[in-house]
């Protein structure tokens, strides 16, 4: 007998049904509900996040990565670079695993509605976007021009690959893909550079635009002044905050950044909230 | 409502209550300390002395279960662990700097998710206060709002008596259907006069003012002098009535284990640790300063309350001497 709402802790089973190597070491998993009233009814809206358990190492929290369009099955994608990861990786097709969730707030897309998005993303950040991406292009006609700037060290470690190609291949969809200097092989046919110069390159027009922003620290400390330069004010810029949590309930007191607790009040901020917050994240 | 019991009565019910089969939780001696314990008869209440960890344990324990899983094949079978089957308990002798918080943390395990592995104890648990009539040089509990004798907590609070037998007062309904449940062990108080209380030697903070600077210091060369000394080790959280920072960890192998709670602290380097290598709280001072802030200035900010009652418990044992009431005063007079 399994009681959610007397014990929040427990995950709900998930079966994966796909595993899919995205880079060497960054994998993901399609993941479909057991129980076949979940499968049906699990609802969660762009931005929110989950804790992934395998069990016998413990949970980590990732964003869901698949699009609430997307019926029937939900993905993560994560790097294994520990003990719960490394197990995540090592389950099969077939394999059990616990997911919790959706925790946290998510993207106003409403308020996108009529507006031109920008995203901007690096590495292992791309995931977090991409749930709203492909959210956006299922509603492709209520938004104005998608453009995505995506970047990655070496061209090995960008993921969803074959997205990229489908990206590049729609009419509907600006692709810009970079990658850092030395990173490219001889069949490259994006840019060269890290993304918040490529992003000065690029010049996306602010206006009537919403941008979107997600990557390692020090990446979205160098977009910012950027995205200020062409033109967007610190309410068009939303981000998605990635601090350490255990539970994603507001309890365990891990991943406050100052009084704001990234689980709830988050993971999503726009520039002006992350800009009033003190530098812990 | 107000009576009294003597010592003998006080001893008898407790005793009363063990042969009900009722759990009661007091400090006792247990190995060389005194903790919150489980009582086996009423002489194993010891009156004397703070116990070493505070009540918040009789909630929030060390480490609990959350649940259990087995693996079949690619299957999972998992095993709830419900919050339901905890059972009643009445703590004896709680001092009131530990009563006081335990309101508190309802206000983070209750906000939004119920987390009822607090709240199902919680509602099966009757408080009995006893208040103070010693303090020692770590004690503060007037510096931050409180008195030995503060109410706060108890379901029903003791006060001992001049010549022996303690004053009762009940606090809450818990306290008024105690009071008429063991009636017999009571009797209407006759005027004798309750004991001194105990008087905490720092005199109480301006916590508006502290919070006021909390509020616009965040970046400040003073908490590095502040935690210069912190080495980490966490154990002024684990002896706080009010830290309530815990982990999730499965023990056990892919096969089979258990998924428990942990009590952890925001002392500890790997606390804030992100995969990545990546560390918001990379330095001691970072941690310590969250230590102050989560204590005077977040949990005000989001719950409207302290998260600290004065018990001492961290100057105590902290090994390398860092008095929280200090690090009070001196943010008080900047």
């Amino acid at each position: 007998m399994c009681d959610r709402n007397a014990n929040i802790y427990l995950p709900y089973l998930a079966t994966v049904e796909e595993v899919i190597d995205e880079t060497p070491d960054v994998r993901t998993l399609r993941l479909v509900f057991q129980d076949e009233q979940l499968r049906e009814n699990f609802s969660f809206r762009a931005g929110q996040f989950a804790e992934y358990s395998a069990f016998g190492a413990g949970e980590s929290t990732f964003c869901i990565a698949s699009s609430p369009t997307r019926k029937g099955y939900i993905e993560c994608c994560f790097r294994a670079v520990g003990r719960v990861t490394e197990s995540l990786r090592r389950l099969e097709v077939g394999d059990t695993m616990g997911v919790r969730g959706p925790y946290g707030n998510s993207f106003p897309i409403e308020q996108f509605y009529g507006k031109n998005l920008l995203f901007v993303t690096g590495g292992i950040a791309l995931p977090p976007l991409r749930t709203l991406i492909w959210n956006c292009l299922d509603l492709r006609d209520k938004f104005g021009d998608i453009t995505i700037v995506y970047g990655a060290r070496t061209e090995a470690d960008l993921v969803y690959k074959r997205e990229l190609a489908e990206w590049q291949e729609r009419s509907d969809v600006t692709l810009v893909k970079t990658v850092d200097p030395g990173g490219n092989g001889p069949e490259w046919d994006g840019k060269v550079g890290f993304v918040p110069t490529v992003l000065d390159e690029v010049a996306p027009s602010a206006e009537n635009t919403i941008a979107l922003v997600c990557g390692p620290p020090i990446m979205i400390k160098f977009t910012l002044p950027v995205l200020e330069k062409l033109g967007f004010g610190d309410e068009a810029i939303y981000t998605t905050l990635e601090n350490r949590m255990k539970c994603g309930l507001g309890k365990c007191g891990r991943c406050n950044v100052g009084n704001v607790y990234v689980c709830k009040d988050g993971p999503v901020f726009t520039a002006k909230q992350v800009k009033a917050m003190p530098l812990e994240y | 409502m107000q009576k009294q019991i003597t010592e003998a009565n006080l001893r008898l019910l407790i005793d009363s209550l063990l042969l009900k089969g009722q759990r009661v939780v007091g400090p006792r001696q247990s190995g060389t300390m005194v903790l919150y314990e489980p009582l086996a008869s009423a002489s194993d209440l010891v009156t004397d002395e703070l116990p070493r960890r505070s009540i918040k344990e009789a909630f929030f324990p060390v480490c609990e279960d959350l649940l259990e899983y087995r693996k079949e094949g690619q299957q999972i079978e998992l095993k709830d662990i419900d919050p339901a089957r905890f059972p009643e308990t009445v703590l004896f002798g709680v001092r009131p700097c530990d009563a006081a918080a335990v309101p508190v943390l309802d206000a983070v395990f209750s906000w939004d998710y119920k987390d009822q592995f607090f709240l199902a104890r919680r509602a099966k648990t009757t408080i009995i206060g006893l208040a103070c009539t010693t303090a020692d040089d770590a004690c503060f509990c007037t510096a931050v709002g409180l008195s030995p004798n503060d109410p706060k907590g108890s379901d029903l609070l003791l006060t001992p008596m001049v010549g022996g037998g303690f004053l009762v007062e009940s606090q809450s309904e818990k306290g008024e259907v105690f009071f008429s449940t063991w009636q017999d062990r009571f009797s209407e108080p006759d005027g004798t006069q309750t004991q001194a209380l105990a008087t905490p030697a720092l005199q109480p903070l301006d916590l508006k003012k502290i919070k006021a600077w909390l509020d616009d210091h965040f970046e400040d060369r003073a908490w590095d002098s502040i935690a210069v000394r912190c080495v980490g080790c966490g154990a002024c959280a684990f002896v706080c009535p009010a830290c309530h920072c815990f982990d999730i960890v499965d023990e056990g192998s892919e096969k089979a284990g258990k998924r428990r709670k942990f009590w952890d602290a925001c002392g500890f380097s790997k606390f804030t640790n992100h995969a990545s290598g990546h560390n918001p709280r990379d330095l001691q001072p970072k941690r310590y300063r969250n230590r102050i802030m989560h204590k005077f200035k977040y949990y005000d900010d989001k719950f409207g309350q302290t998260l600290c009652t004065g018990c001492g418990r961290c100057i105590r044992v902290c090994p390398v001497g860092i008095d929280i009431a200090g690090v009070l005063e001196e943010i008080e007079k900047k």
